[in-house]
């Protein structure tokens, strides 16, 4: 019996990768006020959904008048998540705007983690965008 | 009997071969681009160069340059690197998002020991400044320089290798206004296709 519970631990420690999830702490009164934006969703993958769970949008300018966005992820299961996410650009006339500057990002996620990535507009010209978020292979 | 064993035999064989290695296209530096662990793939360049575009785009030192785009021109990008790298690879990228934000525009006719990129573009300039007594050509007002640094380490069969891809933006009093860093961390046992 004990050797079977010992093989089995094995295999979900392998499985999970040997990740814990995360614990975190911040100051709770912020000083800096996020400017959220509404957003509308198209959720096909529900596992990913899960582990990689778009809590909110924030939109700021840069200095130079290009748009930044910042999406905040939520991983809320327990286990440690490969992802990757792409920005796209839309102008105003909502015609995307093919750019070098806004790569496929392979990124990852802890257990319980909360993160944040963002990505500037490759011109000015951009007015919109959009998130795509992937499992890894 | 025979149909039995060999049909999960073959579905199996189907999973674990990826259903097939015929040639296809894929997106360059998309999710099943090939992941090499001692190599600089095509998405690295793409996350670095994107990386630094944005950053430089984002700092706002472009627009210090009142009145027009900001000039460029490319310095010397050292690889120390166990590999050969055309640097191209990076600073091509960058220059387009560059010229592409309309803060920038990159010298083809200044270069690093007075090489020119386009040395018929620098006679043709060279020939109207004379012809026409103009004023010699405003220099660039940022040079672009970097080095990419590779260090990998070994523990029983993994390995792992992280690139730096360090850049700074120079101006004309010889001080780096901007300064970036990329570093891309690869780790596994042999290569593979997929982030």
């Amino acid at each position: 019996m004990k050797t079977k519970l010992a093989a089995l631990s094995a295999i979900v420690l392998a499985v999970a990768g040997c990740h814990n999830p995360m614990n975190s702490v911040e100051n709770a009164q912020k000083s800096g006020q996020r400017s959220m934006v509404s957003d509308q969703r198209v959720v096909a993958d529900m596992g990913l959904n899960r582990s990689v769970s778009v809590v909110g949008l924030n939109t700021a300018m840069t200095p130079g008048g290009l748009l930044k966005v910042q999406a905040e992820l939520l991983n809320t299961t327990k286990s440690f998540h490969r992802f990757s996410y792409q920005f796209e650009w839309f102008d105003q006339d909502g015609m995307q705007i093919n750019n070098v500057v806004s790569p496929v990002v392979a990124d990852q996620i802890e257990g319980r983690e909360s993160k944040f990535i963002s990505a500037v507009a490759p011109s000015p010209a951009c007015k919109d965008f959009r998130l795509k978020l992937l499992e890894a292979h | 009997m025979k149909n039995i064993i060999i049909l999960p035999l073959a579905a199996a064989a189907a999973i674990f071969t990826g259903c097939g290695t015929n040639a296809h296209y894929v997106q360059t530096g998309g999710r099943e681009s090939i992941v090499s662990i001692g190599q600089i793939n095509d998405q690295d360049f793409i996350a670095a160069a994107g990386d630094a575009t944005s950053d430089l785009l984002a700092s706002g030192v472009l627009d210090t340059v009142k009145g027009r785009k900001a000039i460029l021109a490319m310095s010397r990008i050292v690889n120390d690197t166990s590999q050969q790298i055309n640097i191209d690879l990076l600073t091509k990228k960058i220059r387009v998002g560059l010229l592409n934000s309309g803060k920038a525009v990159t010298t083809t006719t200044f270069g690093l020991g007075g090489q020119a990129e386009d040395p018929l573009a620098k006679g043709i300039q060279q020939q109207q400044e004379f012809l026409n007594d103009q004023k010699a050509a405003p220099l660039p007002d940022f040079t672009l320089s970097g080095k990419i640094i590779q260090t990998s380490v070994k523990s029983g069969d993994t390995s792992q290798t992280t690139y730096s891809f360090q850049l700074s933006l120079t101006d004309q009093r010889g001080l780096a206004v901007w300064e970036g860093e990329k570093q891309i961390t690869k780790q596994g046992t042999r290569s593979s296709v997929g982030f």
